[in-house]
C-alpha cells in the first residue's frame, strides 16, 4: 500500500484579480459538498483537498506580500501520479482556477505537460507533514467501511447472541467469504511500499545521530540559549485583538456541515535571528515526532486530526498551518488546550503575536482566552473543500482497519472477544509508542509556573 | 473567593426545589422608562435564604435585545459573548449545531423564533404551593401594562409524580456542584464557580469574559469592581448566562417504538424488554438508578445515586451503560480522552457542564407514568415536555458544546450513526443521519436503528441572568 503526501501548489494571483479568483471559488457554505470545477472526486486517491486564497498583507517591516492562490490535497502516492491525473481529468478546472495566476502557461499553451510544469515549479514541501496513520488508501477507508457496513447488517439479521465469540467470529468470516464483493477483505492490506520504509528507517537513525553530534555544543551553549528564549519570551508582545465579528462569522457559516471540518491559518514568523533558528529546530523536530514519535493515530493524545501540515510561505517570511479534522472548532481548540498544547506551543510561539509563552512549552494556547481570541485573528478562509469520506471519523477509519484485520489470522479467545466489541463501539486505540506515552503523561500545564 | 451570595439571583446557586409551582413570563418592552420603574420594584430573590423560609421567589433575566431596550450602550452589549448577542437562532451555523433544523427550525416557533415576537424579559416565578404561585402571578400580570410591558408569552410548569419526566424516568438526579457551595456533591462532580458565575475563576482558572465598565459609565458605583481589574466596575459579575428551550417530547412515539422494537417472535409485547431498551437509552432506569450499579434490573435502593463513574464502575466497553445512552453522552464524567479511567479525564471534562434548572410543562398522558398505559391510552390532546434551562458562563464551551460534540453527534467516542437516542438530532448538524442506537454487549452488540426524532425544540432563547446590583445598573441607565 502506498504512503501518504501532502501536495500544495502555491501561485501568486495577478495584480487586481483576487476578488475574480475568489468568484470562481466560491465559499463552502455556498458548494455545500458541491463544486465540480476541479473534480476531486474523480480522483481515486485523494483524501482531502481544498483551495485556499492567502489575501494581500504586509510584513512586519511593511513591505508588502502580493495575494496567493493555494491548492492542497492529500493523497496516496505517488504524488508524481497525482499531479498528471490533477493536469488530465481536472486540466480544464484548473485553467480555469489558475487563470489569474502568474507564471500560470497562456490559454494557448495550456497542455498537460506545461500544467504539469507549472504544478511541480509551484509545489512547496510541507515542513511538517502529520498523518493520522500512514498507509491507509483512499480506497482500503472506503472500502473498509463498506465492509463494516455489510457485516453490521449481516449481525442485525442473523440472531447470534447466544453463541460462543469463536462461533461468532467463524460465521463473520464465513458471510465475507460467501461474498464476492467482500472476500478482498480476507486477507491483511500490503504494508507501505519498502522504499519508503527504508527511507522512514534511514530518517529514524539519522536525525538522533545528528543530534548526538550536536549534543556537546548545545549542552554546553544551553544557558545562553535559555537566557535568550526567555529575554525573547518577555519582550515577545502578544496580540490582543480580536478578528472582526464578520470575519469570525463568515468562517463559523462555513464549518459544520460534516462530521469533520477544516482549518487553515496563516502568520508571520517573529523578528530575529534566534526565532528564526529555533522555529526552524522546532519545525524539524515536530516532522520527526509525527513520523516516529506520534504515528499510531494520536497526536500528543489528540486523536482528532486525519491530516496536518506547516509549509512556510513568502521565503521566510510567514508559515502556515492546515488541517482536516473530526468535530467543531469549538472541540477542537478545547482539544488544543486541554491535550496538546505543549506541543503547539513549541511550534507556534514562533509565529508572531502568539499568546505569551514561558519556556516555550508552557502558557500560550494553554490560556484559553487568549488562545481563542487569537486564532481567529490568524485563520484563512477556506474557499473550497473536499473530503473523499466526509463521514468517517479517525476512530472509525481506525476502527475499520481493526475489524478487516481480525478476519484473517489466529486469535487468542481474549482477542475474539475484543476484536467482537469492534462492533459495538470502536473507541480503543492503538496504544502509543513508548516514547509518546513518556511525553503524554508529563504535567506540562504543573511543570513550570508562568506569570 | 467565596460567592457573593446577597448578590447573586437564587435559581443561579439553587433549583427550588421545595418549591415545586413554577411558571416563566416572557416579556417585551415598550416603554423604556416605565420599564426600569418596574425592575425597581421587583423582589428579587437573592441565593442567601433558607429553603424552609421561602413561599415564593422571583428571578429575572434579559436577552441581548432587552438590554437594548433598557438603554445599555451599544459598545457594552458588544462586551456580552457572541452566542448571547447573536441569539439561539441567530445564524444558520449556530441552528446547525443545535441541531434546530425541520420541525425544530426556528421559524416554526411558537416563540423566541424567527416569526415570534422577540422577547427582552424573562420573568420566572416560583410558589411553594398553588396559591402561593397564582397570588405572585397574577399580582405581576396585573402591572405589566401599566409599566411598559406586553406579555409575549406565558409558559406553566408541573410537577410530575416522583420527580419524573415525560418520558417515564426520574428526572434531576445528576446535578452539577458547584465549589464552595454545594459540599455534598462527589469531587468530580464539583465544579469551579466561574464555570456558572461570572466573575470567579473558572475551569481554567480564568475569569470568562464579560462586560466591563469604566467608572465614567458608572458613576453612582453601582456595580461591584471586576476583580481581575480593579480599575473597572464588573457588570458580568454574579450574573451568568441562561439557555432556555421548551422541549416538546413525543412520548407516545417514544413508547411505541420501544414496544415495537422488543415484541416477542409471536407479536406479543415484552414489557420487561420494553422498559429495558429505554432504559439501556437513557442510561438510568425508571426509578432513576444508573445503569452502571445495577445493570440487570432497576434497584429502587440507588434511585438517587449519582456518584459514580464509567471506567471507575469496570464499564470501559459499554456493557452496562452503553456508550451512547443519554446520560453517558451528556455527562461523559471519566470515560472520554485524554487517558479515559483517569483524574485528567474528569477535569478536562469539566469544561464542558452546565446547572440544570429545568421544569416539565404538560399533563402527562397516563397518570402511573406506566408505559403500558401511556401506550393504552387514546390519543391524548396537549403538548407536553421539558422546559429546559441551564446556566453556564460559556455558552460555546458549555452548552452548545454538549449539544454538537456529545448529543448530536453520530460519532461520539468512536460511534458511527448513533446520535443522543432520547434527544438527539438525527444528524442535521453533522450532515449524517443519527438513529442508530447500539447496546454493547458481550459476545455480540445488538442495535435498533430508524430512531425518530423523540424531542423538538418549540422555543428557545439565550438570556443573561445579572447579579442584583447589575440589575439595579440595569434599571439606572440613561439616568
Amino acid at each position: 500500500m502506498p504512503h501518504q503526501e501532502a501536495l500544495t501548489v502555491i501561485a501568486r494571483i495577478r495584480p487586481g484579480q483576487v476578488q475574480t479568483v475568489k468568484g470562481i471559488l466560491g465559499t463552502i457554505a455556498g458548494h455545500r459538498g458541491r463544486w465540480d470545477i476541479v473534480p476531486f472526486a474523480k480522483l481515486a486517491n485523494v483524501h482531502f483537498a481544498r483551495f485556499v486564497v492567502f489575501d494581500e498583507t504586509a510584513d512586519l517591516d511593511g513591505n508588502p506580500i502580493p495575494p496567493q492562490l493555494a491548492m492542497m490535497t492529500n493523497v496516496d502516492a505517488p504524488l508524481d501520479a497525482h499531479l498528471r491525473d490533477l493536469t488530465t481529468t481536472c486540466g480544464d478546472g484548473l485553467d480555469k482556477v489558475f487563470d489569474q495566476c502568474e507564471d500560470y502557461p497562456a490559454p494557448a499553451g495550456r497542455t498537460p505537460a506545461a500544467r504539469l510544469a507549472f504544478l511541480r515549479q509551484h509545489h512547496k514541501r510541507a515542513r511538517a507533514f502529520y498523518v493520522n496513520r500512514q498507509g491507509r488508501t483512499v480506497q482500503q477507508i472506503v472500502r473498509e467501511e463498506q465492509l463494516r457496513r455489510a457485516i453490521n447488517e449481516y449481525l442485525d439479521s442473523a440472531d447470534l447472541t447466544r453463541h460462543s465469540p469463536e462461533m461468532i467470529r467463524g460465521a463473520i468470516v464465513a458471510f465475507v467469504a460467501g461474498r464476492s464483493d467482500l472476500r478482498w477483505a480476507l486477507y491483511p492490506p500490503k504494508p507501505p511500499l519498502t522504499l519508503w520504509r527504508i527511507q522512514q528507517i534511514v530518517n529514524l537513525v539519522v536525525y538522533p545521530l545528528v543530534a548526538i553530534v550536536l549534543l556537546p555544543l548545545l549542552l554546553l551553549l544551553s544557558p545562553v540559549l535559555f537566557l535568550l528564549l526567555r529575554a525573547h519570551e518577555r519582550r515577545d508582545i502578544p496580540d490582543t485583538s480580536r478578528a472582526p465579528a464578520e470575519m469570525v462569522r463568515r468562517l463559523r457559516a462555513d464549518e459544520d456541515f460534516l462530521m469533520q471540518n477544516q482549518v487553515t491559518a496563516a502568520g508571520l514568523f517573529k523578528p530575529g535571528w534566534f526565532r528564526f533558528l529555533l522555529a526552524t529546530a522546532i519545525l524539524q523536530l515536530t516532522d520527526y515526532a509525527v513520523r516516529h514519535i506520534y504515528n499510531r493515530g494520536s497526536l500528543s493524545g489528540l486523536s482528532s486530526i486525519h491530516f496536518a501540515r506547516w509549509v512556510p510561505l513568502d521565503g521566510r517570511r510567514r508559515l502556515f498551518f492546515s488541517s482536516n479534522y473530526d468535530g467543531s472548532l469549538e472541540s477542537y481548540m478545547d482539544d488544543f488546550i486541554d491535550k496538546a498544547a505543549w506541543g503547539l506551543n513549541a511550534i507556534f510561539s514562533s509565529g508572531d503575536g502568539f499568546p505569551r509563552t514561558c519556556f516555550l512549552f508552557c502558557g500560550g494556547i494553554a490560556d484559553e482566552k487568549a488562545y481563542k481570541r487569537f486564532l481567529p485573528t490568524r485563520q484563512v478562509q477556506t474557499s473550497v473543500w473536499y473530503s473523499a469520506y466526509p463521514h468517517l471519523t479517525t476512530k472509525n477509519i481506525a476502527n475499520n482497519a481493526a475489524i478487516r484485520q481480525g478476519l484473517s489470522g489466529h486469535m487468542s479467545a481474549d482477542e475474539t472477544r475484543t476484536w467482537l466489541r469492534r462492533f459495538g463501539v470502536g473507541n480503543q486505540l492503538p496504544e502509543s509508542g513508548f516514547i509518546a506515552r513518556l511525553l503524554d503523561r508529563i504535567r506540562w500545564d504543573r511543570l513550570c509556573h508562568c506569570k | 473567593m467565596p460567592l457573593q451570595v446577597e448578590d447573586i439571583q437564587g435559581i443561579l446557586l439553587y433549583g427550588y426545589g421545595q418549591l415545586r409551582h413554577a411558571c416563566f413570563l416572557l416579556l417585551g418592552i415598550t416603554d423604556k422608562e416605565a420599564a426600569q420603574k418596574w425592575l425597581g420594584t421587583l423582589d428579587i430573590r437573592n441565593a442567601d435564604f433558607k429553603p424552609d423560609d421561602v413561599h415564593r421567589c422571583l428571578n429575572i433575566a434579559f436577552t441581548a435585545t432587552g438590554l437594548k431596550r433598557l438603554g445599555l450602550a451599544e459598545e457594552l452589549i458588544g462586551e456580552f459573548s457572541t452566542e448571547f448577542r447573536e441569539g439561539v437562532a441567530g445564524t444558520e451555523h449556530r441552528q446547525r449545531i443545535l441541531g434546530d433544523t425541520g420541525e425544530s427550525s426556528p421559524d416554526r416557533w411558537r416563540w423566541g423564533g424567527s416569526r415570534n415576537p422577540e422577547p427582552h424579559v424573562l420573568l420566572m416565578l416560583y410558589g411553594r404551593d398553588e396559591a402561593a404561585l397564582s397570588v405572585l402571578l397574577s399580582e405581576q400580570r396585573l402591572r405589566l401594562t401599566s409599566f411598559g410591558l406586553q406579555l409575549i408569552e406565558q409558559l406553566d410548569t408541573t410537577w410530575l409524580p416522583e420527580d419524573k419526566e415525560h418520558f417515564g424516568f426520574r428526572n434531576g438526579v445528576s446535578q452539577t456542584g458547584i465549589e464552595g457551595v454545594h459540599t455534598r456533591t462527589s469531587p468530580g462532580n464539583t465544579v469551579a464557580a466561574g464555570e456558572f458565575v461570572l466573575g470567579y475563576p473558572n475551569a481554567y482558572g480564568q475569569y470568562t469574559d464579560r462586560p466591563l465598565v469604566n467608572r465614567d459609565q458608572d458613576l453612582q458605583a453601582l456595580l461591584p469592581h471586576a476583580p481581575d481589574d480593579q480599575r473597572l466596575h464588573d457588570l458580568g459579575m454574579n450574573g451568568s448566562y441562561l439557555v432556555f428551550r421548551q422541549l416538546s417530547q413525543d412520548v407516545r412515539a417514544f413508547w411505541r417504538f420501544c414496544d415495537e422494537k422488543t415484541r416477542r417472535r409471536d407479536g406479543a409485547p415484552d414489557p420487561e424488554a420494553r422498559t429495558r431498551l429505554a432504559s439501556k437509552m437513557v442510561g438510568r432506569w425508571p426509578s432513576g438508578t444508573p445503569l452502571v450499579r445495577s445493570p440487570e434490573k432497576d434497584d429502587p435502593a440507588f434511585s438517587r445515586d449519582n456518584d459514580f463513574l464509567y471506567y471507575g464502575s469496570s464499564d470501559a466497553h459499554g456493557l452496562k451503560c452503553p456508550i451512547g445512552a443519554h446520560i453517558r453522552r451528556t455527562n461523559p464524567r471519566d470515560s472520554l480522552e485524554p487517558d479515559p479511567g483517569s483524574d485528567r479525564s474528569i477535569e478536562v471534562g469539566k469544561r464542558h457542564r452546565i446547572l440544570r434548572r429545568g421544569r416539565i410543562y404538560g399533563a402527562p398522558i397516563a397518570r402511573s407514568m406506566e408505559a403500558a398505559d401511556v401506550l393504552a391510552a387514546g390519543d391524548a390532546a396537549g403538548e407536553r415536555g421539558l422546559h429546559f434551562l441551564c446556566f453556564n458562563t460559556h455558552i460555546g464551551r458549555q452548552f452548545e458544546f454538549i449539544q454538537h460534540t456529545w448529543i448530536n453527534n453520530p460519532g461520539f467516542d468512536g460511534l458511527y450513526e448513533d446520535d443522543d437516542p432520547l434527544i438527539g438530532d438525527r444528524g442535521s448538524g453533522h450532515g449524517k443521519p443519527g438513529g442508530t442506537f447500539t447496546i454493547q454487549a458481550d459476545p455480540i452488540r445488538t442495535r435498533v436503528t430508524g430512531l425518530p426524532r423523540f424531542v423538538q425544540v418549540r422555543g428557545a432563547g439565550y438570556f443573561f441572568l445579572p447579579g442584583l446590583r447589575a440589575l439595579r445598573f440595569l434599571a439606572a441607565q440613561g439616568k
